[in-house]
């Protein structure tokens, strides 16, 4: 208990310097001036989604190899924090973009590649809710994971090499090439900074599945008490 | 520029809000959970 | 029994099954016919538009109609509990899948067979000189679809929605392939018909990496 405390309270620290070093120590960039320094959060989100699709990867091969369910416990939740920082990312990079090039949305690798991420995976959180029985949806969704996955690479090569051929609507030199030092350093901690939020409210969200995992096993020892004692099982509390 | 500075700062609170509001429902939904756990704890000691 | 033996003869069975009535096959290519010429209403179909839409409109058309297609290859079998009766089989998963997916390739390209030249002629598209080649990229292309429609059949025969679910999982996964597919085909269509072998491998390595995961999680699919 003391420990998360003690992590809540440093990640909100490390969040808030991350904060001030984007808005105010990162230097000015020569085109976009302010607006570029949304490129710390997006870049946060991108650097969150993708450290939560693989803990996603390896939590279905996990399931897939034992049949344990802290696996499936895992996969959802990665998933569906996954999809949260992908919506973080989609969000930042439609405000960058409207003032940065003058259009809401533009389709370049990485953008289109977030894009159809933030589908795939919606869709297996639409895939699990509805296969009723627990052990197979878990195996289903786990091999549905995995093909998402390696889906992700080939999405961005096939929009890498399609947009090139055809010129990108607006020249962008790509934020790796050529940053400056300050601007790294800044930049490296805004991410650290989306990842430790993104383990956070993972852990959150795998206590909650482990909460109802719990609230199934003892609905089922209710009901076989009921069964043996012939009485009809009071009706439980209706699931969210 | 300062109009540029509108959707710098709207996405600054637009990513905080999807974390912030995803912490809430999370939230909720495990206390709803908690009480059908004491719930179901209270009909197994009485039945 | 060897995987492959397995396999043909799972394909023997899916290929007699459909051919006794054909409604399958027979419904694919009315509704592929019917996707086409609903385009026709979205633009107008000169040589030169048609050359430059028409690559997305056919792969659309495919990955529509297929998607339909491929719904029943693990459908039909949840009716009379027939996948038990195969599971029981001493095949490997792998065979019955392998099986299915073969079968709905060949259904899938007999279907295309009838497309393309149906849509060369209503759209003006000249074809003389790419035959080859645009056969090489339609197959490649359906390859993938075929492998990755059997697999997620499999997968949503067990949900609820399955019509619906199927699609939806199906089309983000093959954005990849659509793109491949249709820059290939376009520069076929092309008045300076070229094919870039970037195109064919990239096409080549979806088939492989799916087929490869698609033999590895076999077992998982067909599941009890």
């Amino acid at each position: 208990m003391k420990a998360r405390i003690l992590i809540t309270m440093l990640t909100a620290a490390v969040v808030f310097f991350a904060g001030y070093a984007a808005l105010f120590i990162a230097p000015d960039e020569r085109t976009m001036h302010e607006i570029q320094r949304i490129f710390y959060f997006h870049l946060g989100c991108w650097t969150a989604m993708f450290t939560a699709l693989t803990i996603a990867f390896v939590a279905n091969i996990g399931w897939l190899v034992e049949h344990k369910p802290h696996w499936d416990w895992l996969s959802v939740s990665s998933v569906e924090v996954g999809v949260v920082c992908c919506t973080g990312g989609l969000i930042t990079g439609i405000l960058w973009g409207k003032p940065a090039w003058g259009i809401w949305w533009t389709w370049d690798a990485r953008l289109t590649t977030c894009f159809v991420l933030w589908l795939l995976y919606i869709s297996y959180l639409i895939l699990r809710g509805l296969i009723e029985e627990p052990g197979r949806r878990a195996t289903l969704s786990s091999v549905f994971g995995i093909f998402a996955f390696l889906d992700a690479p080939l999405v961005y090569v096939s929009n890498r090499l399609w947009r090139t051929q055809h010129p990108a609507p607006v020249l962008f030199g790509g934020p790796n090439s050529g940053l400056d030092p300050i601007m790294v350093k800044v930049l490296m901690i805004s991410m650290a900074a989306m990842v430790a939020v993104m383990v956070i409210v993972l852990a959150e969200r795998y206590r909650l599945e482990r909460l109802r995992h719990e609230v199934d096993e003892l609905r089922m020892v209710c009901q076989a008490r009921a069964a043996l004692s012939g009485d009809p099982a009071p009706s439980p509390a209706s699931r969210n | 520029m300062m109009q540029n500075f509108h959707f710098l700062f709207a996405a600054w609170i637009a990513v905080w809000a999807v974390f912030f509001l995803y912490q809430m429902s999370i939230a909720s939904r495990a206390a709803r959970l908690r009480e059908e756990v004491e719930q179901l704890k209270q009909q197994i000691r009485e039945g | 029994m060897r995987t492959a033996r397995a396999a043909a003869i799972v394909l023997a069975k899916e290929l007699r099954l459909e051919f006794r009535t054909r409604e399958l096959l027979n419904a694919t290519i009315v509704f592929a016919l019917v996707v086409v010429v609903l385009f026709s209403f979205s633009f107008e179909p000169t040589s030169a538009e048609s050359r430059r839409l028409g690559p997305g409109l056919l792969w659309v058309a495919f990955l529509f109609s297929g998607s339909l297609m491929l719904h029943p290859s693990l459908g039909r079998e949840q009716v009379n509990q027939t996948l038990d009766a195969l599971r029981m089989a001493p095949i490997s998963s792998f065979a019955i899948v392998l099986g299915k997916t073969l079968a709905n390739f060949l259904f899938l390209c007999a279907a295309e067979a009838v497309l393309v030249p149906v849509f060369a002629v209503l759209y003006n598209v000249s074809l003389v000189g790419v035959w080859g080649r645009l056969t090489l990229v339609i197959v490649l292309g359906t390859v993938g679809l075929s492998v990755t429609g059997t697999v997620f059949s499999a997968i949503a025969a067990h949900a609820r929605m399955r019509e619906l679910l199927l699609p939806l999982l199906l089309l983000p996964i093959l954005t990849p392939l659509l793109i491949a597919a249709v820059e290939a085909t376009g520069s076929l269509f092309a008045v300076q018909a070229t094919l870039e072998r970037t195109w064919l491998a990239f096409l080549a390595g979806f088939d492989i990496v799916f087929l490869t995961a698609s033999w590895l999680l076999s077992d998982f699919l067909l599941e009890e």
